[in-house]
């Protein structure tokens, strides 16, 4: 995994940088509606600091998504501050080319729906696309992709159309895609879904592996083993899309109350 | 008891230790359950629904285990399924149909054959030249001669003639034999008829041959033409084909999203024919053209058309999310070899071939 070290970024402008960077992410009071009527989120406080591992654990519909792509920029909070980098997330500072730059070769997201981050015609311009479009040259997009697709067990793959694989595969792709454009942040949605015990136990292995690199992660999951393998800390969002937990993935595993109340665990389940 | 999935964030307040707690095992078997899904199968069906046989699979009615005879193949009134029967099981009948030929040309295009060889830049420079070329004929036998060099080029790619001829066939006649079907007049295209259709101010009008000539004329170098086009197309892989637009100078953004159109074309059309087969999965009897089926058929159409919005906003923050700013780069293609520069000297001196042959015809 030579290429994937966390290494710097594009610079970030000044104003950006100036700051000494005490934490990725920090969410103050962040809010988002759905059409104005429906709450995604409400009143997240959050910070990630740089390294972390942090795992958003809630029950369908909470909102774990929705944070995530707040974290990405590429939502905004309709009520609160987001800042990433020191910088303030706002429309705004995501139409700033300089910051754009440098904040997305920062930040990673694998989404949920693979079908959605797969769109180009081959595999291999796939996984090339986030290099090419922030500016990385192709010989050198090249030799990232080939590592990737050697990382990911899917050279096979490369010449492939996206809608010719299945669904495990389609999401080893969607997380090469990533990958290749070497983040020091991943955001993951529901990295574990759907997936065969092969193939989650293989993304499992590779997340960890990228956790221990000094990345940040953040994964948003319900598959609580995972979480106890890939994260030292848990963000809980409950069913009424507030953060009603941050503690150590352990504690907030071993209280069974609280995943009962959040709809992680069932009554009944004998875990 | 809030029920199975109980809602809000209210945990469920039955001890899992209960006795007889529905669901939990030690109940009676199925309690939770409304009665009338509790009473099982059709033993204790409904009035008017018939019961099931007391034993034996199948059923009586139910055509034996194994591979379907010849006349299960059919509908009701002998017409192969998918052809004909209600729209439902036409529209499933086509979504498959669809997908299975993007599959098949994926699969003709990775074949080892003669066209399957060469850069998709030198195969399209080379079309470009020869569709040139049959624009510019004259007679008709020389365009059959193109027309049967087209095939014979598609033989050696291991195309399947009869696929490529259906491709050609059906679109020929739709879109080109109803333009011309006009010409084939004695008004418009005076000379001997062969058919006589009636008479207009005492003159006999009809088919004449002069025009059915000239409608054969344009129906076969239009056919000839969309078979170099459809041969190209199924001999290269899609992607291939896109990057090689692209280094010809086509915008890359209209080939993203001419790109992206056909790779969630597909999608949306497993879509439908999920939505299709789950109606049909839960249809008794023959399908029929009514106001249900209408409302249906509507419904779908707008729940595709949701499904299409939602995921064409998650493409586009999927796209921005990996540095997307409204200008598409990709990845160069390789270079041609000395074999594409062949087949490039190739196309052009058929074209001049065809061509002065045509010319030597007068």
């Amino acid at each position: 995994m030579a290429e994937l070290r966390t290494g710097p970024g594009p610079e970030l402008p000044a104003e950006a940088t100036r700051l000494p960077e005490p934490e990725v992410f920090a969410c103050h009071g962040v809010g988002y509606r759905y059409l104005d009527r429906f709450t995604a989120l409400d009143g997240i406080d959050v910070e990630v600091a740089r390294a972390e591992r942090v795992v958003l654990l809630g029950a369908n519909g909470c909102g774990k998504s929705t944070l995530l792509k707040v974290l990405d920029a590429l939502i905004f909070p309709t009520s609160g501050t987001v800042h990433a980098f020191g910088r303030e997330l706002t429309e705004d500072t995501a139409e700033d080319p300089a910051f754009v730059e440098g904040f997305r070769s920062r930040v990673g997201f694998v989404f949920q729906n693979s079908d959605a981050q797969l769109f180009s015609p081959t595999v291999t311009e796939e996984i090339a696309f986030g290099c090419l479009q922030l500016g990385l040259d192709r010989e050198e997009t090249r030799t990232r992709v080939a590592d990737v697709l050697d990382l990911l067990g899917i050279a096979d793959l490369a010449d492939r159309a996206p809608f010719q694989l299945s669904g495990g595969q389609k999401k080893r792709v969607a997380i090469a895609s990533v990958l290749a454009m070497n983040p020091e942040v991943l955001l993951f949605d529901e990295p574990t879904a759907g997936l065969d015990p092969r193939t989650r136990h293989g993304v499992v292995e590779l997340l960890g592996e990228l956790g221990a690199t000094g990345r940040t992660l953040l994964l948003a999951t319900h598959d609580l083993d995972a979480a106890a393998l890939l994260a030292d800390r848990a963000l809980v969002l409950g069913e009424d899309h507030t953060l009603v937990r941050d503690a150590a993935v352990a504690d907030v595993l071993a209280d069974r109350d609280l995943l009962v109340r959040v709809n992680l665990v069932h009554p009944r389940d004998p875990r | 008891m809030t029920g199975r999935f109980p809602g809000g964030t209210t945990p469920d307040p039955v001890p899992a230790t209960v006795p007889g707690a529905p669901g939990n095992g030690v109940g009676p078997p199925g309690a939770a359950l409304p009665a009338w899904l509790r009473a099982g199968t059709s033993r204790d069906s409904p009035p008017g629904f018939p019961a099931a046989p007391p034993s034996g699979f199948p059923p009586p009615g139910f055509p034996p285990p194994g591979p379907p005879s010849p006349a299960s193949r059919r509908g009701p009134r002998g017409g192969r399924v998918g052809r004909r029967g209600p729209f439902l099981r036409r529209t499933l009948a086509a979504g498959t149909d669809v997908l299975r030929r993007m599959l098949l040309a994926e699969e003709v295009a990775t074949r080892p054959g003669m066209l399957q060889r060469l850069d998709p830049r030198a195969k399209l420079l080379a079309l470009l030249i020869l569709l040139l070329a049959v624009g510019l004929l004259h007679h008709l036998p020389v365009l059959l001669v193109a027309w049967l060099f087209a095939l014979l080029l598609g033989v050696a790619s291991r195309v399947p003639v009869g696929f490529l001829l259906r491709r050609v066939l059906l679109t020929v006649p739709l879109f080109t034999g109803v333009l011309v079907l006009p010409a084939t007049l004695s008004v418009v295209t005076p000379g001997p008829l062969v058919l006589e259709l009636g008479s207009w101010r005492g003159d006999p009008v009809g088919v004449s041959t002069t025009g059915l000539l000239a409608a054969g004329f344009v129906i076969t170098r239009v056919g000839t033409s969309v078979t170099l086009v459809a041969l190209v197309a199924m001999t290269t892989p899609w992607n291939r084909l896109l990057a090689a637009l692209g280094a010809l100078g086509t915008p890359p953004a209209f080939l993203l999203i001419v790109g992206m159109g056909y790779r969630y074309l597909a999608l949306l059309l497993g879509t439908v024919t999920d939505m299709f087969t789950a109606r049909r999965a839960r249809t008794v009897g023959a399908g029929r053209h009514d106001g249900s089926a209408r409302r249906f058929l509507g419904a779908s159409a707008g729940v595709l058309l949701g499904r299409a919005h939602l995921l064409s906003e998650e493409v586009h923050e999927a796209m921005v999310s990996r540095g997307f700013r409204g200008r598409v780069h990709t990845l160069d293609a390789p270079r041609p070899t000395a074999g594409d520069a062949v087949a490039g000297a190739v196309a052009v001196l058929t074209a001049v071939a065809v061509t002065v042959a045509d010319r030597a015809l007068g």
